[in-house]
């Protein structure tokens, strides 16, 4: 598994592509684990509706320092996971790239030097600036 | 199910969840201050408009399909034997339908049942 | 220059002796112009003919010499010395294939990638005009320009070594064969279209790729695999759906009007 990790001496996107993969996986987990904390509101798994007791009880786990830096840390790779799977959209589509062409010396791929490349610094750019929002507001 | 099939339902759930997480997250701060956001008289008329209800249920299977998706994309490039993509197949189908299931859960009864 | 000397740190392994590979230093006298294939080569003429090292053409033109050079997949033999970090230089055999000896893998997984590729024109209305030409197919040059870069790949190997998908998924037919297969579902002679779309749209087909384009950055004749790879996604969406556009296939024969196509009566 080294491979989808070992990004040394080669290219941006290959960066992207690994952090792609662990936001991915880190928002899963959250998601899921946030689909636990949301059915506090109905009183956990065995609640039957709407419990204002139950809320409170679990807002007072999630509403901590602990829970807010991790809702800042969710923000952060939300947004690049969300920008970068748009560049990786337009790409997979092909949209974004120059037609194909006779190569010449030094052959630098024109798929590398594309409008995505940009679109990744938008995506880490976007995601510490939404981040900074986030933690602004919550930690603030 | 072609694989193709399988990532143009990639395709179309990504385009979707960066909508719906984008509102959802606009609305819990930003146009809705935090504080307010959470508090369960705002949750609770949240789960009771039609709308917002069937957009958080959208939201929900939305986010779910694509990342469990995901998942078995990297378990399936991870290892290849018959029995491990199978499993995988399966196992990942299973965890994002039960996850669903209990989210659903969730947002049929906020909406419709008892306030205590 | 003069007296100056480069350290090739020569990653050695032997499966038939060795556990495990070890790594052997070599003080080699540097030249100017020197190549890293220069220098291995320094190595097995005086200092250890043992040395398994693969070359021919010494100019990027025969892919033999593909191997990881400062940790990325290079060609030796256009691997300037001087183009790389001051210090010792790290070479070692390819990532993802199998090793032979050495600095030498084993490459006949990846040919027969190559192969399942289908690399030829498939054509339905005319098989025997493959055999015995009566003609050649009539092309704009617009539509030669679409899929010839592609046609420039030397086999070499680098890029299906330098893929984080190829690490690990053992069915991946690797940048070198999607792009290929890209390079005649391209080309307007070749009428292949349903057999080669089904080999590419399956399970570890042309979605196991996520563009980490390192397959591209390591390519040493400019062929971007990557970008191959990205224009098959479009075609092969394109062909699923009802309103894709569908591409001109069945290229006519143009009878040469001198007889066969050595222009002789």
């Amino acid at each position: 598994m080294a491979g989808w990790f070992d990004p040394r001496r080669t290219n941006i996107e290959r960066w992207a592509y690994t952090f792609q993969r662990v936001t991915g996986l880190a928002v899963l987990a959250y998601v899921v684990a946030h689909i636990g904390d949301t059915s506090f509101f109905v009183g956990g798994p065995f609640g039957e509706g709407p419990s204002r007791a139950s809320w409170a009880a679990g807002l007072s786990v999630t509403e901590s320092l602990l829970g807010h830096l991790v809702l800042v840390m969710v923000v952060l790779v939300v947004v690049y996971h969300g920008i970068n799977g748009v560049r990786l959209i337009l790409s997979e589509y092909g949209v974004i790239f120059d037609k194909p062409s006779r190569p010449d010396y030094p052959y630098r791929a024109k798929s590398l030097r594309a409008v995505q490349r940009h679109l990744i610094w938008v995506a880490i750019v976007g995601a510490i600036l939404a981040a900074l929002y986030s933690g602004g507001l919550l930690l603030g | 199910m072609r694989e193709s099939t399988l990532m143009q339902m990639q395709y179309v759930t990504a385009v979707l969840a960066v909508l719906l997480v984008g509102v959802h997250l606009l609305m819990q701060g930003v146009l809705v201050p935090y504080g307010e956001a959470v508090s369960f008289q705002r949750v609770l008329s949240v789960y009771r408009d039609a709308v917002d209800g069937a957009l958080l249920e959208i939201l929900l299977v939305v986010v779910l399909a694509h990342g469990f998706n995901g998942l078995r994309t990297i378990l399936i490039e991870w290892r290849q034997t018959p029995s491990w993509t199978r499993g995988v197949n399966w196992a990942v189908l299973v965890a994002a339908l039960a996850t669903m299931a209990y989210g659903t859960r969730t947002v049929i009864l906020a909406a419709t049942g008892q306030v205590s | 220059m003069a007296g100056e000397e480069v350290v090739l740190k020569i990653r050695r392994f032997d499966p038939s002796l060795d556990e495990r590979p070890r790594v052997e230093a070599f003080a080699v006298p540097l030249k100017e112009g020197m190549t890293v294939l220069d220098a291995l080569i320094y190595v097995k003429s005086r200092l250890d003919h043992g040395l398994a090292v693969r070359f021919s053409c010494r100019m990027a033109s025969c892919g033999s010499c593909g191997m990881k050079i400062d940790g990325r997949a290079r060609l030796a033999c256009e691997t300037q010395i001087s183009s790389l970090p001051r210090g010792a230089v790290a070479v070692e055999p390819m990532d993802n294939f199998p090793i032979v000896r050495d600095l030498v893998v084993d490459l006949e997984r990846f040919f027969a990638r190559h192969a399942a590729a289908m690399p030829g024109l498939v054509r339905e209305r005319d098989p025997e005009e493959q055999e015995s030409p009566t003609g050649e197919y009539l092309m704009a040059p617009g539509e030669l320009e679409s899929f010839v870069q592609f046609t420039y790949c030397i086999k070499c190997g680098l890029c299906s070594s330098s893929c984080p998908t190829a690490s690990t998924d053992a069915l991946f037919p690797g940048p070198q064969a999607l792009s290929q297969a890209y390079r005649f579902l391209a080309d307007p002679r070749d009428e292949g279209e349903e057999r080669r779309l089904e080999r590419v749209d399956a399970e570890h087909g042309v979605w196991r790729c996520h563009f980490a384009g390192t397959c591209s950055a390591v390519c040493p004749k400019g062929v971007d695999p990557a970008l191959g790879i990205q224009l098959l996604k479009r075609h092969v969406m394109s062909a699923r759906s009802p309103f894709g556009r569908k591409k001109r296939r069945g290229a006519p024969v143009f009878p040469n009007p001198n007889g066969d196509l050595l222009g002789q009566p």
